[in-house]
């Protein structure tokens, strides 16, 4: 409850990031492709002199359409001791979260189902809590 | 010191700085329980600690001190100023005795009576504990210094230590390396900026500096091998047991330091070797009598720093590798054909144990054979850089070489390019980099499969853009690539054809996250100068992907040596820089290939001069140009085709073809003359002189005996080393023997002055007069003359 939530926009719906896990918001500038990997990894980028791998939040939720953004915004995560930038489409400011993420019966559509947490309500209506350690595995991890 | 005798009296320090507050807090009011608990525990550790040392002074002190406390807490005493005290006075001890025990000191014995005596309640003698102290200890000191007057100067050498939470060296670390990119960065805008004197000087100095503090904060990184040794015996001790076998451990070089994280990566490789070791290796006690041997087998532990890498052997005395079981057994698993292992050596049969799905074992026990086999070690090792070997010998024992690089975190690797993307390829692999267009270089095709055939041999080729998804095999230029030859540990040969070859470069190496790690293309990650990531290449998990490695067939296949009559007139040559710097050329057939050692593996004494390749030792040349450099040597072994022979050079440069003539030097006898190469003047190093003068050992055994002509400068300077090389002794003007064979120039006219049985004339001019005669530069020719004589004489 009244947890805070990194605000953003993924493949065009309301979606949020736990703002505890996230290490910063950057600007991805260059992104060095790795050839051989699925297409959600778009590649390294280097942060001062740590490499992080950039993930499209909008291919990792298995979304054919890839992240349109203007400033290619990032958050910064680590997750078992990775550092992992998630492209989104816009990031917005931190908000609170209303309520526990509950789920909703039909589900949120195949992809969100998966890499996410549930719905909770905020101040801008009601939003998807993203699960971060489900999006950067990828949407083929669990056929493996 | 002992790394657990550290730890001991870091621990003990650490509660003596703790206890003093307590200790001066509870003189102010000796019936405070809670400081006399503090106290008790402090005594009470030390007691137990002691235990594993032999400290017995250290021992009675403690105990002395503990019993008198714990009467206390037991309300059984009442503590007073005198029992304050004479327990200040035993914990001044035994500080005083830490500080020995870490400047490796020795305790000497007794001298603590009056202080445990001072405990009983109700003594008479009062012990003042800082004066008694003080007096003591410049009492020892003056008895030592009249004793030994250096006897003090160890205590003042004691090291400091601390201890530090191995986050924050991390966090250090990644700092330091943060600061690397920040300077190369400001290197590259001052480069840009063009030359600023009073900039440059300053920032030189930083870079120094830097690296200085990357080196200090590699080496905390480092941890003592010991750490890892002291957990095997126990290990040892229940495996063993569990089997109904006896075995001893013997650790060698437990010194050697290691990176933290390669520690850790070793562990389980090492595990796994000592289960196998202790389970199919030694045998039951009661075998071990039978055959000769004592009850108790040995397990022995040698480790050694041998420059960036540390090599680790593990040996066993046990029944070693039965090459027949094992023959037998990949056979019965089809991994192998019968006729395929008739072929083997012997040695290629003991490597049968890394191939996945061996194993010795009749029976899985619970201790091996569990499905986890050599070939998991293998690739386990392989993945931080380092590879295996085994030894084996049928009754005698097993040993397994382990090559680690020093740290995890740094490896020498080559920077290639393919696509618009660089890449780093581990440098233990890089056996040789060829050009695709050279013309030593023919491709042809097998199938889907692209071969190379280089230097007799038919290798498979991979293309890394293939590899990588980008082109197809089909398309791919390969005339246009740059060809790396790797050789796997296995002893596959692959070549990996690239666009470019950038530099050789230390880079360091992050982890990956798992999903890039799912696609077993890449082994990690590093930043470029400019902070760029670049991946670095997983060769073993790719050549086994692509079938490529842990299958003999895949082994290169010789080619039969193609009659050379076609080939162009062009000689090809390898550039390279003498320790002087100079460049000069030698020719390609005499290079087997290029080594680099360490300057320890060299031995140059008066006119001897020696290096150490891989265990053998060879005949060193072209030292005597310049200094040689400080760490690592490149060598160009040479061969003759019977002896060979190692020639120091600054560096490889490049192949070249000769098309221009060789124009001879009189002044220097050690070139066979001067040529063009590129427009520049390119001495070529004379193979017969390099022979001739560092010549091994090895000798024919009758040696036959040549006359030149006596009076020609050119006869002495550069027939003779040719002759000798040839195998021939100049017979000298006052040899009175008929010689074997007698070499005249043409053009003199002149005849051997005493009788030969052969003769051999030169001519100047390179047409052919007609007259039998060999013109003086067709050095073919004139070999193949000197060969004739010589076999027709043996025979």
């Amino acid at each position: 409850m009244n947890e805070l939530l990194l605000m953003c926009t993924i493949a065009g719906r309301r979606a949020a990031i736990p703002a505890i896990e996230v290490q910063s918001v950057i600007e991805v500038e260059n992104i060095t492709p790795i050839p051989g990997t699925p297409d959600f990894i778009l590649g390294l980028t280097a942060l001062r002199s740590q490499a992080l791998t950039v993930i499209d939040c909008s291919l990792a939720l298995g979304l054919d359409t890839a992240c349109e953004s203007a400033d290619r915004r990032a958050a910064v995560v680590e997750i078992e001791g990775h550092l992992y930038a998630l492209l989104v489409d816009e990031a917005h400011d931190v908000g609170e979260a209303n309520s526990d993420p509950v789920a909703v019966p039909g589900g949120f559509g195949e992809g969100w189902q998966r890499a996410s947490k549930g719905m909770v309500e905020t101040d801008g209506g009601p939003t998807l809590l993203v699960d971060i350690d489900q999006l950067v595995s990828g949407p083929l991890r669990e056929a493996a | 010191m002992d790394e657990l005798l550290a730890d001991f009296v870091a621990e003990t320090r650490e509660m003596l700085e703790q206890s003093g507050s307590e200790l001066v807090a509870w003189e102010a009011d000796p019936s405070d329980k809670a400081r006399i608990d503090t106290i008790f525990r402090f005594v009470h550790t030390v007691k137990g600690n002691c235990g594993f040392f032999d400290f017995p002074r250290l021992e009675k002190l403690s105990h002395a001190a503990e019993d008198a406390l714990a009467e206390c807490r037991a309300g059984r005493r009442e503590p007073d100023s005198a029992l304050v005290t004479a327990v200040l006075a035993i914990i001044d001890r035994i500080s005083e005795m830490t500080d020995s025990i870490e400047a490796g000191e020795d305790l000497g014995e007794g001298g603590d009576e009056d202080l445990i005596a001072a405990l009983e309640p109700g003594a008479e003698v009062e012990v003042q504990s800082d004066l008694e102290v003080t007096a003591e200890e410049v009492a020892q000191v003056e008895k030592a210094e009249t004793d030994n007057p250096s006897a003090k100067a160890p205590r003042q050498g004691v090291q400091r230590s601390i201890r530090l939470p191995v986050d924050l060296l991390d966090e250090v670390m990644k700092g330091v390396s943060d600061m690397v990119l920040a300077r190369n960065d400001l290197a590259r805008r001052l480069r840009e900026a063009g030359e600023q004197p009073t900039i440059d000087g300053p920032f030189e100095r930083l870079s120094a500096i830097l690296a200085d503090v990357r080196t200090s904060i590699t080496r905390m990184r480092m941890q003592r091998l010991e750490h890892l040794f002291s957990s095997l015996p126990r290990l040892v001790r229940d495996l063993s047991t569990e089997l109904g076998k006896q075995v001893m451990v013997d650790f060698e070089g437990g010194e050697v330091e290691l990176d933290r994280e390669m520690i850790e990566m070793v562990r389980d490789p090492l595990t796994h070797i000592i289960r196998n070791a202790i389970d199919h290796g030694i045998e039951s006690p009661a075998t071990r009598l039978k055959n000769d041997k004592r009850e108790i087998g040995m397990l022995k532990f040698a480790a050694r720093q041998s420059g960036n890498q540390i090599s680790l052997v593990i040996t066993d005395d046990g029944g070693g590798i039965n090459l027949d079981k094992l023959t037998a057994k990949a056979l019965a698993n089809g991994l192998y054909s019968k006729s395929e292992l008739d072929k083997m050596s012997d040695k290629q049969k003991q490597d049968l144990i890394f191939e996945p799905g061996l194993s010795t074992a009749e029976a899985v026990s619970s201790v091996s054979g569990r499905g986890v086999g050599m070939d998991v070690v293998r690739s386990n090792i392989e993945r931080v850089g380092g590879s295996i070997e085994v030894t084996s010998k049928l009754g005698e024992g097993t040993s397994f070489h382990l090559q680690l690089p020093l740290t995890l975190s740094i490896i020498a690797a080559l920077t290639v390019g393919s696509g618009d993307q660089r890449y780093a390829i581990p440098r233990s692999y890089v056996e040789e980099i060829v050009f695709g267009n050279s013309s030593h270089v023919d491709f042809a095709q097998a199938g889907d499969r692209r071969l190379m055939t280089f230097r007799d041999q038919r290798v498979p080729c991979l293309a890394l853009s293939e590899i990588l998804g980008g082109e197809a095999g089909a398309d791919c230029k390969w005339e246009d690539k740059t060809l790396i030859l790797v050789r796997l540990a296995s002893d596959d040969v692959f070549a990996l054809a690239v666009d470019r070859v950038f530099d050789h470069e230390d880079v360091v190496v992050k982890p990956i996250a798992p999903a890039i790690m799912d696609t077993r293309l890449y082994a990690g990650t590093t930043l470029l100068d400019d902070g760029r990531p670049m991946m670095l290449i997983d060769l073993p998990s790719i050549a086994q992907m692509r079938g490529m490695s842990g299958n003999v067939r895949a082994k290169a296949a010789d080619v039969e040596k193609k009659d050379n009559a076609d080939r162009t007139k062009a000689v090809p040559v390898m550039l390279f820089a003498g320790l002087d710097g100079r460049h000069r050329a030698v020719r390609l057939e005499l290079v087997r290939r290029i080594d680099t050692i360490s300057r320890d593996a060299i031995d140059i004494e008066g006119e001897r001069a020696q290096a150490v390749i891989d265990g053998e030792i060879m005949t060193l040349a072209g030292h005597d140009v310049g200094p040689l450099p400080e760490e690592r040597v490149r060598l160009l072994r040479l061969s003759d085709g019977e002896q060979e022979l190692v020639y120091a050079v600054k560096e490889v440069l490049d192949a070249a073809d000769i098309t221009d003539d060789v124009v001879p030097s009189e002044a220097d006898k050690a070139i066979e003359g001067v040529t063009l190469i590129g427009g520049n003047p390119i001495p070529l190093l004379d193979g017969h002189a390099v022979f001739s003068r560092y010549r091994a050992s090895k000798k024919l055994e009758h040696t036959l005996t040549c006359r030149i002509p006596e009076g020609s400068e050119w006869a002495r300077t550069i027939l003779e080393p040719l002759v000798q090389a040839a195998g021939y002794r100049i017979a000298r003007e006052d040899d009175e023997v008929e010689a074997d064979l007698a070499i005249a120039l043409a053009e003199e006219g002149e005849t051997p002055a005493s009788g030969a049985r052969e003769t051999i004339r030169l001519r100047p001019e390179p047409e052919d007069a007609g007259d039998d005669t060999i013109y003086r530069y067709d050095r073919d020719g004139l070999l193949a003359a000197l060969k004739r004589i010589r076999t027709g004489r043996a025979a």
